[in-house]
């Protein structure tokens, strides 16, 4: 099972598990409908778009509303706690929330104890947080783009808000330095998706690929196309390719989806995702080797 | 039997309010636990000291949602540092155009216009809770009639927000570029 879970802006909504269902521009879980924008939304909706490709279970969502304040985050982190162990979820994906330090180090000591330990990837604050407290190395997949890899590679900030100058006026060109500062400095994890216009895969320091096609600039302005990137991921990790092997098609598909989507930067992020089913038809099979699926999640590869 | 007391895990905010006097740390720390902020009476570092020798640990990715509890509930500080780090929030910003729309990009937060007609296109980047709500009131609204996030949202990544609408402001004040 996948799991996705964070915070929604939708006030007052109860903390909520279940299966979600794509409905456009919304996601629907359970009566509830969540607009289909930037942050968790996006993440879960990516994911679900390729999952429901590659005809394997959907994700399992935990959401609760939480408008910056913390009563959301704080009820998802103790759930989480709690729970993982019997969740047990095959892939953990931790997304927008409020960062808690001291929150995020006991929910890393829960997954510590689950009878097999899940992928686990962060992203947004959870990937913020998990860096601030010194638990980077734990985690399996971090999707930061290049103020965040500042941030990751930056010894003193627990927030992007207070990155060394030196680090955010940093040129993209030197991203791999950036990303062997963080490595340094155990802020990274296993693997890394450096989101840019060039877009690095990393896997323990080692840059092994690099992704620049189709080149479309418009997409770092559309808010969430970062999110549906990590929601990529972890659905094609989940289908058990190898972990940089899911960051590649993930960051190619996203982009594929872009100009497909003949993306401007007014675009909406749902936009974007609607193209996913058309992207994998066209491209998956000669991207990843996954050319025929069956039901019940298996993939055969060809 | 021997009787175990659960540990309470330590409070680890990463920030810290200084005051001039005492009495007004003390009295920062009831208002914000007035309203469940997770904080906590300490004895800053010596690097960090300025007035009194109490100050409060907060959650600094909360630093701006206090700020302005402060100020409707007129409490004094001094300032609000990092524990760790320059001590600086950043405020240089970085400009991009496209064809028709400008994205101006203040630490981890983008915020992009339409130069013709000043109304907000996207928002992106960011990762705390109060930033998919601050997308949805700022998208598809002109710049000078947007909601401010800084009066709004609770975060650093609202306040970085913030520092990029303020920058888009300036630019269409100036004719858009």
């Amino acid at each position: 099972m996948m799991l996705i879970s964070g915070t929604v802006p939708i006030k007052g909504l109860p903390l909520t598990i279940g299966e979600v269902r794509l409905e456009e521009e919304f996601l629907g879980l359970n009566d509830i409908k969540i607009p289909c924008t930037q942050g968790t939304a996006a993440l879960i909706s990516a994911a679900l778009a390729a999952t429901e490709y590659l005809k394997l279970d959907p994700p399992q969502v935990l959401v609760v509303g939480d408008n910056g304040e913390g009563r959301g985050s704080r009820l998802l982190y103790e759930y989480l706690i709690k729970n993982i162990p019997d969740l047990l979820p095959d892939v953990l994906v931790l997304h927008y929330c409020l960062p808690i330090m001291d929150l995020m180090r006991k929910l890393v000591e829960s997954v510590e104890r689950c009878f097999k330990k899940p992928i686990m990837i962060a992203d947004a604050a959870s990937m913020y947080v998990a860096k601030a407290a010194g638990l980077a190395t734990k985690f399996d997949i971090f999707t930061p783009d290049a103020t965040e890899i500042a941030f990751l590679a930056d010894p003193d900030a627990t927030h992007p808000a207070y990155i060394n100058k030196h680090l955010f006026d940093t040129d993209v060109t030197r991203t791999p330095e950036l990303v062997d500062a963080a490595y340094q400095l155990k802020g990274a994890a296993k693997l890394l998706l450096v989101k840019g216009t060039i877009d690095y895969v990393v896997r323990d320091g080692e840059i092994i690929d690099t992704i620049t096609e189709p080149d479309i600039p418009e997409l770092e302005a559309i808010g969430g196309t970062g999110d549906t990137i990590t929601g990529l991921v972890a659905a094609f990790a989940y289908a058990e390719l190898e972990l940089h092997e899911a960051a590649i098609i993930a960051a190619r598909a996203n982009r594929m989806a872009g100009k497909f989507a003949q993306a401007t930067p007014g675009t909406k992020v749902w936009q974007i995702i609607s193209q996913f089913p058309d992207v994998f038809k066209e491209y998956l099979c000669e991207w990843s080797g996954v050319c025929y699926v069956e039901d019940n999640r298996s993939v055969s590869i060809t | 039997m021997i009787f175990r007391r659960k540990k309470k895990p330590p409070f680890e905010g990463g920030g810290l309010l200084l005051f001039e006097k005492v009495e007004e740390a003390i009295r920062a720390e009831k208002v914000l636990k007035g309203k469940n902020y997770a904080v906590k009476l300490v004895a800053p570092p010596p690097t960090l000291r300025k007035g009194c020798d109490l100050a409060v640990e907060i959650n600094l990715v909360e630093q701006m949602g206090i700020e302005r509890l402060f100020r409707q509930k007129d409490v004094a500080y001094l300032e609000v540092v990092p524990l760790k780090g320059g001590g600086e929030v950043l405020e240089i910003v970085k400009v991009t155009n496209f064809k028709e729309a400008t994205m101006v990009k203040a630490g981890n937060m983008k915020l992009t216009f339409d130069r013709n007609t000043g109304i907000i296109l996207n928002a992106s980047g960011g990762g705390c809770p109060d930033i998919p709500y601050l997308h949805a009131q700022l998208i598809d609204k002109k710049l000078t009639e947007a909601p401010r996030p800084k009066e709004i949202g609770f975060t650093l990544c609202a306040l970085m927000m913030d520092r990029a609408l303020v920058e888009c402001m300036e630019l269409w004040r100036k004719g858009g570029i």
